[in-house]
Parts: structure tokens; C-alpha cells; sequence
């Protein structure tokens, strides 16, 4: 499973819910309003971002990138068209809430030395593998579980554990 | 090669002898914990998927804890009843409404948190648990697939070790040593992925301090948190644990640690963490004659009876700044009973403070909202930018000494002088 896209570059120590996204225009925590997310997606580091990112860009950050993120983050992210997401370090609570709306988020040290921004780049979740096609360089990344490619496949957790049910059921 | 506390119960969990780090696997948790925020994503995301049924009510633990009061106009009434109506439904005995405590407390309190056992929460902070030996993995709103099925997987973390040593000094308090390890490792990858195993001078902290300590590891980057359980875990548990089993793992001599650091209690001093990250933290002097708004004790780092002694110990016989609003938590209903008991309530509310429902209250911003610029003092677990209110406002974060101690001076002070007072004259 390989994705490829246009990148959009961010720095060290990106906040999920006071910079991804604006936690206090959050007004009901139990929903998710994309249309208000999307537009605030990143307004706080990169005003350009939610005017001009497209469907299946990709996002390339620094370390300890959405700290502190709510659900929400993810969704904002997702709403954006973002299609994978590749960092220097995070937490596995960002990992495993964007997997589950079938965002793939992968560690991959060292890519925001390779990586300019709009540059292409390709991520081979399967094989484990970054590819910068401008430099030819390609950095390992941990290859995803089975489960973690059938969630992305199935567009995420939700998805996925509906075919499980259902295959189950017939 | 020996194994960390988290790789032994992560492989009982998964039926296995040994988990090796890294390795994805399949585990059955002991329990799922969740709260009532995420209901209305619960209910709608069960109903995609086609199943209505809990597989195992008897492992879910269900919490009203974010909102002990539904506000008019809020969505929480219809919540509450929802989720009421539920548990009763889904026959899950374990389900708490309003008032109980926090999913961190109620875990403890009882008996569901207890050595060796594996809980998939919706909460990072809920490491707490690792207090009495139980592992917390947290995983948001994925809690339904635990609720609905039983299983799920996690990625065996590395461990971190970190040592204690010495006891704390004379006014400070486990919140300055919580601050001081997210200072120094909140804003890099030391403990990022990793499940941090605190060790060595753990019998000098109460079993408070130890959760208070542990439900903030998650804000210098961890995973998860535990602790070696001792003779007063155990004895915790045993009152507790009313016949349900447990299994004490120690980590292997020779277990394999990403990063390891050691911290001398007795080297501590009165810290606060500057808004808007976790990693400025400065001695309380720094921030000396900063005017505050509103004190707040509360929070899953600072909510226990330990934290509302402390608090009391400051506001015994004092009133509060005529211009500051003081909103204090408890953790539970027990913890609010022993605090009656003990006479805290009544030492809160002659200072001029104002006592909540236990629940999470202002630490999330619920109530005790604050306006444009206004400045706090917090025992809470967050201080970025708007998590409690406007975004011009400012949450310093700090142990209940100096929140206890800022609202009766009306600006940041440090406490150990106000303390010393006390000692001299009981």
C-alpha cells in the first residue's frame, strides 16, 4: 500500500489541539463539524494551509508533531483531504486516532532533513519505506501490521470492524 | 534479554509467555474504561457498524465524569439519560453517574485497578492506574472495539525508567517533581512511545502522590505508566480487590530500558509551568506578584485527599483575595466524604472558596470558564492556549500549595512562608 502527494512542511513541537485545530472553538466535543474543522485546520501555523491544501497532500512534521490532540485533530486533518502523515516522532495516541479514521501516520526520523515543502513523497506502509523520489533517498519507517492495512484500506476502524461484523453475522 | 512490568502484563494479557518490544498483539483487557463525552461517537459509530450488544459487560467500567452537573442548553442531560438507560439495557453493573468521580478514581477506589491488569481507557492521564500495578493503554474514542468485541491490539511500547530518590522537602509537593520531568522531557522523544516504569524511593510518596505523579506522565510525551506495587499498593488492593484476582510483576533485573534518569526529591523546590506548554517551568519566585483571576485544585493529577489536605493546610483560618474566584474539585464521592470528615470542606468554604461536584469540572473547561486575559492558578493537567476558555487567558499550572497560597495573597507567591507560619503556631 503506497501513497503519494504533494507535502505540506511543519516544524518541531506542533500542538494538535491549540494548533492544529483551536480547542476553544470546539463547541460539542461528542460530534465532529468538519466543515468548521477543515477551515481551521493549521490556521494558527500556516494561515495558506486551509486555503490551499488538496485532496491527497501529504504532511510532514518535526518532533513530538500533535501533542495533546483531541479526536478532533485527526478528523480536521482527514476533512483536509491529507492523505498520510509522516513525522519525526509522536505519540502513539495520534497514531492510533488518525489509523482509525484512516489517516496513516508514520515515525520516520530524519525526513524533515530530505523533504522541501511541495516537494513529492511516497510512503510504502506495507513495505516500510519513505521514498523522496527528488533526491532518490528512501528512509525505513516500521511496516504497518496486517490489521493497521486493513483498517487504512477500509477507510478506517469503524469500517473495518463493520465487514468484520458482518462477515461474521453471514 | 529480561522484560519490562509492561511487556509481562501486555503478554498475559495476550495469553502469551513473553511479548517482545515493538511486536503488535492481540490482547484481551481486563476491563475498558470510558466516559460519557464520547457517547453520542459510541452510539453513532455501533450503529454503522450493526451491533448493539457490549460483549462483556462485566469488564466495562462506565463514568459520568466531565459533566457532574448537565448546564441548561448543554447536550449532557440527554446523555446522561442515554447512557443510564445503556448500562441498564447492556446489564453493566459497573456504570457510575454523576458525582461517583473520575475514571481514574473510580478505577482505584474499586478494586478494578490492580496489579497486572490491562485497561483500554479513552484517556492517557488514566495511567494513574499504573499506581497499584495495572496498565492503562490509551486509545480514545477506539474504546468500542474493546466494548463490542472483546480484543483489540497494541504495539508492546519500549519501557523508560525513572528513579526517585530521597523524600520531598519541607512545601514541596509531588506536582513539582511531575512539572520538573515534563519540563525536561515534554519537548523531546526520550519518552515518546514509551511506557514509563518509575522506581527506587516509590514507599516515600503516598499512594495519592504516586497517581498524581503517574496521570501526568502523558504531558512529557509517554504512552503509559507504572509502578512496581509495594506492601501499601497492596495492602490498597487487597481492601479493595473484594476476591477478584490480581498478579504482582516485577520488571527482570536485566529488563531492557530506552532512557533511564533518576531524580533527587530532596533537590526539589514550589514550580509552576508557564501557558502555554508544559515544558516552561520556573521556580514559584519567577512568577512572584502575578496577579490571578481564579485558583483552581482539581484535575486527575490533583484531586485526591492528600492534594485537598494540602490546600487546607494553606487556607486553615485565611480568607481567599477578595478578587479571585477559588473552584475546588475532589476526585470521588469518597474523596469528598473524607474530606467532610476532616473538616476540609468547612476550612474551603470559611476562606471563600467554592466546592464542586466531584468530577473534572474546570479541568477541561466545563465550568469556571475563563474571559479574555484573565490569569489562573491551577492544579489542572492542561495550559495551552483556550483549553479553558478564551485564548487570551493565561493557566499557570502548580501543586496545591501555591494555587491554595496565590488565592489568598491575590498573585503568584510561593507558599513555604505561609506554611511556616502554620508550623509555628498550630
Amino acid at each position: 500500500m503506497s501513497i503519494v502527494g504533494r507535502v505540506w512542511k511543519f516544524g518541531d513541537g506542533v500542538c494538535g489541539d491549540d494548533g492544529i485545530i483551536q480547542f476553544s472553538r470546539i463547541n460539542d466535543l461528542g460530534s465532529y463539524d468538519e466543515p468548521a474543522l477543515k477551515a481551521m485546520c493549521f490556521e494558527l501555523v500556516n494561515p495558506d494551509f486551509p486555503k490551499q491544501v488538496v485532496a491527497g497532500d501529504l504532511v510532514v512534521a518535526g518532533h513530538t508533531f500533535a501533542h495533546h490532540s483531541h479526536p478532533h485533530v485527526c478528523v480536521a486533518l482527514k476533512a483536509s483531504g491529507i492523505a498520510a502523515v509522516v513525522v519525526e516522532s509522536c505519540d502513539s495516541g495520534f497514531v492510533r486516532k488518525a489509523l482509525n479514521i484512516g489517516l496513516p501516520v508514520v515515525t520516520c526520523p530524519g525526513v524533515t532533513g530530505l523533504v522541501q515543502p511541495f516537494e513529492t513523497l511516497e510512503v510504502d506502509l506495507e513495505k516500510g519505506e519513505v521514498r523522496h523520489p527528488a533526491s532518490g533517498a528512501n528512509l525505513p519507517v516500521r511496516p504497518f501490521s496486517e490489521r493497521m492495512l486493513g483498517i487504512v484500506a477500509a477507510g478506517g476502524l469503524i469500517p473495518f470492524l463493520k465487514l468484520q461484523y458482518s462477515a461474521r453475522a453471514t | 534479554m529480561g522484560h519490562s512490568i509492561a511487556q509481562k502484563i501486555i503478554a498475559r494479557a495476550a495469553g502469551r509467555e513473553r511479548v517482545g518490544v515493538g511486536e503488535y498483539v492481540n490482547v484481551s483487557p481486563d476491563y475498558t474504561c470510558c466516559q460519557e463525552i464520547y457517547w453520542p461517537i459510541h452510539k453513532r459509530h455501533m450503529q454503522q457498524i450493526g451491533v448493539s450488544r457490549i460483549a462483556r459487560p462485566e469488564k466495562v467500567v462506565m463514568v459520568v465524569d466531565h459533566t457532574t452537573t448537565a448546564a441548561m442548553g448543554s447536550p449532557y442531560h440527554r446523555i446522561h439519560r442515554e447512557l443510564r438507560d445503556f448500562a441498564r439495557q447492556s446489564g453493566l453493573e459497573n456504570f457510575f453517574g454523576p458525582g461517583t468521580g473520575l475514571r481514574h478514581l473510580v478505577l482505584t477506589e474499586r478494586g478494578f485497578a490492580r496489579p497486572g491488569m490491562l485497561v483500554f481507557s479513552d484517556e492517557p492521564n488514566i495511567a494513574s492506574i499504573g499506581a497499584l500495578g495495572a496498565l492503562n493503554v490509551p486509545v480514545s474514542w477506539e474504546v468500542v472495539a474493546t466494548l463490542i468485541g472483546d480484543e483489540n491490539w497494541v504495539a508492546v511500547p519500549k519501557s523508560a525508567r525513572i528513579e526517585l530518590k530521597g523524600a520531598f522537602p519541607f512545601g514541596v509537593l509531588v506536582r513539582d517533581l511531575a512539572q520538573v520531568i515534563n519540563r525536561d522531557h515534554g519537548n523531546t522523544d526520550r519518552l515518546l512511545q514509551t511506557c514509563v516504569e518509575y522506581a527506587g524511593a516509590i514507599s516515600s510518596l503516598s499512594l495519592d502522590d504516586r497517581q498524581s505523579l503517574l496521570a501526568c506522565a502523558f504531558h512529557a510525551g509517554a504512552d503509559t505508566s507504572v509502578m512496581q506495587v509495594d506492601e501499601t499498593a497492596l495492602d490498597y488492593v487487597s481492601q479493595r480487590a473484594a476476591g477478584r484476582p490480581y498478579f504482582v510483576f516485577e520488571a527482570d533485573p536485566d529488563a531492557q530500558y530506552s532512557f533511564r534518569a533518576t531524580y533527587d526529591l530532596q533537590a526539589l523546590s514550589p514550580m509552576v509551568t508557564v501557558p502555554p506548554g508544559m515544558n516552561t517551568v520556573v521556580g514559584v519566585e519567577e512568577l512572584r506578584g502575578t496577579r490571578v483571576d481564579q485558583a483552581t485544585i482539581g484535575s486527575c493529577a490533583s484531586n485526591r485527599l492528600d492534594d485537598l489536605r494540602a490546600a487546607a493546610a494553606i487556607l486553615k483560618g485565611r480568607r481567599i483575595s477578595r478578587h479571585v474566584t477559588m473552584y475546588i474539585s475532589p476526585g470521588s464521592r469518597e474523596v469528598y466524604a473524607a474530606a467532610a470528615r476532616e473538616g476540609l470542606l468547612e476550612i474551603f468554604i470559611d476562606a471563600g472558596a467554592t466546592v464542586l461536584a466531584p468530577g473534572c469540572n474546570t479541568c477541561w473547561g466545563y465550568l469556571g470558564v475563563l474571559n479574555d486575559n484573565q490569569v489562573s492558578i491551577s492544579t489542572h493537567q492542561f495550559n495551552f492556549q483556550g483549553r479553558n476558555g478564551s485564548r487570551s487567558a493565561r493557566v499557570n499550572l502548580a501543586g496545591p500549595y501555591v494555587v491554595a497560597a496565590s488565592a489568598v495573597a491575590g498573585s503568584i507567591v510561593d507558599p513555604r512562608p505561609l506554611l511556616a507560619e502554620r508550623a509555628e503556631s498550630p
